[in-house]
């Protein structure tokens, strides 16, 4: 007697079907479950077997084999004993074997369905196969988030058992949508910070990673949370992503605007990176897929942290590789990044000394500029506020920013690629009038740029010129360029 | 040449002071510690028998000249309280100039002051002297070494140590241009706590003009200040916020009748009545609305864009444009002339 129902493994964020194939047969009362299952997935033979005996059906004294194929994908948790025991059910009969059914849940002893992870990978396999889909009731809006897969919740063994013999119907799930995006912050609510502003709205225009740079409570933070409020909304297959991706995290879905992630510096490689135990996580990198990933304190992160971050935010995507098999997360991300100028804070300010020596400034600021510093491509100093500053009038809405940022976007769009990700050789085939070439080798000259200081420079003119709505970039587009330059 | 070997016991030069006065003289003191009939600890004794040819010998190796009180420029050796012997590394200048103190914690305000005081200063083409700690006295002589003057620093160590260390290359600096670093202690005193009040009054010695840039109520700068006005130097002080600490003891100097200066151009005028005219100077190329804005002590790039009407973009550009005719200098979001 065998019987098989389809259910999900998660290789980075992407579903892959695991086929739950039972065999029961032989004359010994064993259950056992191959195909290369952790602790998680060893244990769900007592769950099974309690969930199925407390829903009313006994198991016959003979040898239970559960297979989960391929044997080679490692298979991670609990959400492999609702579809175990659907199969199991299918090979004793008590349940018509009919057509594929995609499946994940864990079950509690008595016989109930408990949410699980990769609610939303499931409903992906399920459209892809044609095939409907039973989830626990929590879990089953993940599913119909995607489109058009027949996806139905249910709240016990029982009911999934009379989902499949037609007897019930089971619970229609609401589909599970972004968050609303009310609350996040308005870039009116900054007063003052005009220079800071600017630098932000270049930032969102480009892509450009930002560094920002002055003393504490100076507002780099507040200006930093705003950043997602002006940037372009996620395009529908980008919100699919994101989503696959904290469904993949176990996480509620983020707002429908680009997520926003502030990991602080003592989060460990991993939980910036992703990885961790048994089947790998997304990490925080991964979690700002298509957002914003903000270092505050950068100078206080370990080096081999924001070593590690370097070759994801080039890549877009964190490759992990593990015994047998690697996975890759997206992480196309815009870094912010926030830094005091001194380890007290309050060099170059005005009002407050400076406590710090020299050398310790220097160390300090060598400890920044590693090869990530690099990445910069911007750089807006950040002052205290001044008494204008806090009772000053309130600055422009993020709408109004956002409707100049989605304009220079779209210049962007027309050439095919976005600022921030230029290379040389598509630079230098961009439009330059000749006294913008002229101008970018005085720079070069007078102020010591170096060859990548020039690219960013070049970068971000190009992006000042498309908020100019403008062809060619401009002498005037690199001098703005050059005033938020991030080199030192 | 008694006064060099006294030098090379590196004795508080109150207590040199108070010995030559009840001996009589400095040869007379040398005398009695050869004698043992003043206690000092041994090794002073010992440093103080070495003769003054091998002495010199020994300085003259490693380019420092040991100048006697009466080899010292006038206005340093006519005070009573003036040192006995410098040790002079480069050209002390004849002539007084004027010094610029304040404090070794300074806020980028004071810093900028500073510098500008300088650079304001040495064009006018005075020399400068200060120390060489941290903050105020860094920035001053930087301002210096922008305007290519003459800068007289003084330590508080001995002629060979720097301190803070990472000064050294700034009284190096100050040496290749045409200035001078001196110091009454022999060579190898570390750079202790004690030394540095007596030092204050070299600094107002060497100068006809003090000016105090940013200094608390208890700091070397108000001690410099207060051996000026015995010294019968004229004082100035730099206004700064009633409310903050770093500003406390010029606003007090101001409050007992320093004068208070304003900008460079004020004191330049103000010392020129002391010190004779100022060297005229080739004024700035300013031909923009907003280099003239820059002028003074260096402004934000959101303070330009208010003080003009312009825009952030258009300020950055001029302010770009005016950086790379070598005009001004960005320093963070802080603008100054250079």
């Amino acid at each position: 007697m065998f019987a098989s129902v389809t259910s999900v493994a998660l290789v980075g964020i992407d579903p892959s079907p695991v086929d739950v194939e039972v065999h029961v047969g032989g004359p010994k009362d064993v259950f056992s479950i191959v195909g290369l299952p952790d602790t998680a997935v060893r244990e769900s033979k007592h769950r099974v077997k309690a969930a199925l005996a407390s829903s009313g059906h006994a198991l016959p004294q003979r040898r239970i084999t559960v297979n989960l194929a391929p044997a080679n994908l490692p298979k991670v948790g609990p959400a492999y004993d609702l579809p175990i025991a659907m199969a199991v059910l299918m090979a004793l009969g008590t349940v018509p074997k009919g057509e594929t059914v995609v499946s994940l849940g864990e079950l509690a002893l008595d016989g109930s369905v408990r949410p699980v992870r990769g609610g939303l990978a499931a409903g992906i396999l399920a459209r892809a196969l044609g095939a409907p889909c039973l989830l626990s009731a929590a879990d089953a809006g993940r599913a119909a988030a995607v489109s058009d897969a027949h996806v139905r919740g249910v709240r016990s063994l029982n009911e999934a058992v009379g989902v499949l013999t037609g007897a019930v119907e089971g619970v229609v799930p609401e589909p599970m949508r972004l968050g609303r995006s009310e609350d996040v912050p308005d870039l009116a609510d900054v007063h003052g910070q005009a220079s800071a502003r600017r630098g932000l709205e270049i930032a969102a225009a480009g892509a450009h990673h930002l560094l920002m740079w002055g003393p504490p409570g100076a507002g780099k933070t507040m200006l930093a949370r705003r950043l997602p409020g002006i940037l372009p909304p996620l395009e529908a297959n980008e919100v699919l992503e994101v989503l696959q991706i904290y469904d993949t995290a176990g996480r509620a879905a983020p707002t429908s605007l680009p997520p926003f992630r502030s990991p602080h510096h003592t989060a460990t490689t991993p939980a910036l990176i992703g990885g961790g135990s048994g089947l790998p996580t997304p990490g925080e990198i991964s979690l700002a897929h298509r957002g914003v990933l903000f270092l505050d304190e950068l100078g206080e992160f370990p080096p081999s942290t924001l070593e590690a971050l370097r070759q994801p935010i080039e890549a877009g995507v964190v490759d992990i590789a593990r015994q047998g098999f690697a996975v890759r997360f997206p992480a196309t991300v815009q870094l912010v990044a926030a830094t005091n100028p001194c380890p007290c804070g309050f060099r170059g300010d005005r009002t407050k000394p400076c406590t710090c020596s020299t050398p310790t400034v220097d160390r300090y600021r060598k400890r920044l500029s590693g090869p990530l510093l690099d990445r910069f491509d911007l750089r807006v100093t950040v002052a205290r506020p001044d008494r204008e500053g806090l009772v000053g009038p309130p600055g422009e809405p993020s709408s109004t920013v956002a409707a100049r940022v989605a304009s220079a976007r779209q210049a962007q769009a027309a050439r095919g690629v976005i600022n921030g990700r230029l290379t040389r050789s598509q630079l230098d085939d961009l439009p330059w009038t000749t006294s913008a070439r002229r101008l970018a080798e005085q720079a070069i000259d007078r102020l010591g740029l170096t060859g990548r200081g020039y690219d960013r420079v070049r970068r971000v003119a190009r992006t000042i010129a498309d908020l100019d709505g403008s062809h060619d970039t401009d002498e005037r587009h690199m001098l703005e360029a050059l005033g938020v330059r991030s080199s030192w | 040449m008694v006064r060099l070997r006294l030098a090379y016991a590196g004795m508080h030069p109150d207590r040199v002071a108070s010995l030559r006065d009840r001996f009589g003289s400095i040869e007379r003191v040398v005398a009695a510690i050869e004698r043992r009939a003043i206690k000092v600890p041994e090794r002073a004794r010992e440093a103080v028998l070495v003769d003054a040819a091998t002495r010199r010998r020994e300085l003259s190796a490693r380019g420092i000249a040991a100048v006697e009180r009466a080899g010292l420029p006038p206005h340093l050796s006519e005070l009573p309280d003036g040192p006995e012997l410098l040790f002079v590394k480069g050209d002390l200048p004849v002539r007084p100039g004027v010094a610029v103190v304040g404090a070794r914690r300074a806020t980028s305000y004071g810093l900028r002051l500073a510098r500008r005081y300088g650079y304001a200063l040495a064009e006018a083409g005075w020399p400068v002297v200060s120390g060489l700690a941290r903050g105020i006295d860094g920035a001053a002589h930087h301002g210096v070494l922008d305007a290519g003057g003459i800068g007289v620093a003084v330590l508080g160590s001995g002629i060979d140590v720097w301190y803070p260390a990472e000064h050294r290359q700034l009284g190096e600096r100050l040496l290749a241009a045409g200035g001078a670093v001196v110091s009454e202690y022999p060579p190898g005193t570390p750079p202790v706590g004690w030394r540095f009040p007596p030092r204050n009054r070299i600094i107002s010695g060497l100068a006809a003009v003090v000016v105090v840039v940013e200094a608390t109520p208890t700091g070397g700068a108000l001690i410099t200040a207060k051996r000026a006005l015995e010294q019968g130097r004229e004082v100035f002080a730099v206004p700064g916020d009633v409310d903050r600490a770093t500003s406390t003891g010029c606003n007090l100097l101001i409050r007992d009748g320093a004068v208070p200066v304003l900008d460079p151009d004020d004191l330049v005028e103000a010392a020129s009545l002391v010190l004779g005219p100022a060297r005229p100077q080739a004024a700035l190329s300013v031909d923009t609305p907003v280099a003239g804005l820059i002028g003074t002590i260096g402004s934000t790039i959101d303070e330009l864009a208010l003080a003009s009407g312009l825009s952030i973009a258009q300020i950055q550009e001029e302010v770009s444009r005016l950086e790379l005719a070598g005009i001004v200098a960005r320093e963070g979001d802080v603008v100054r002339k250079r």
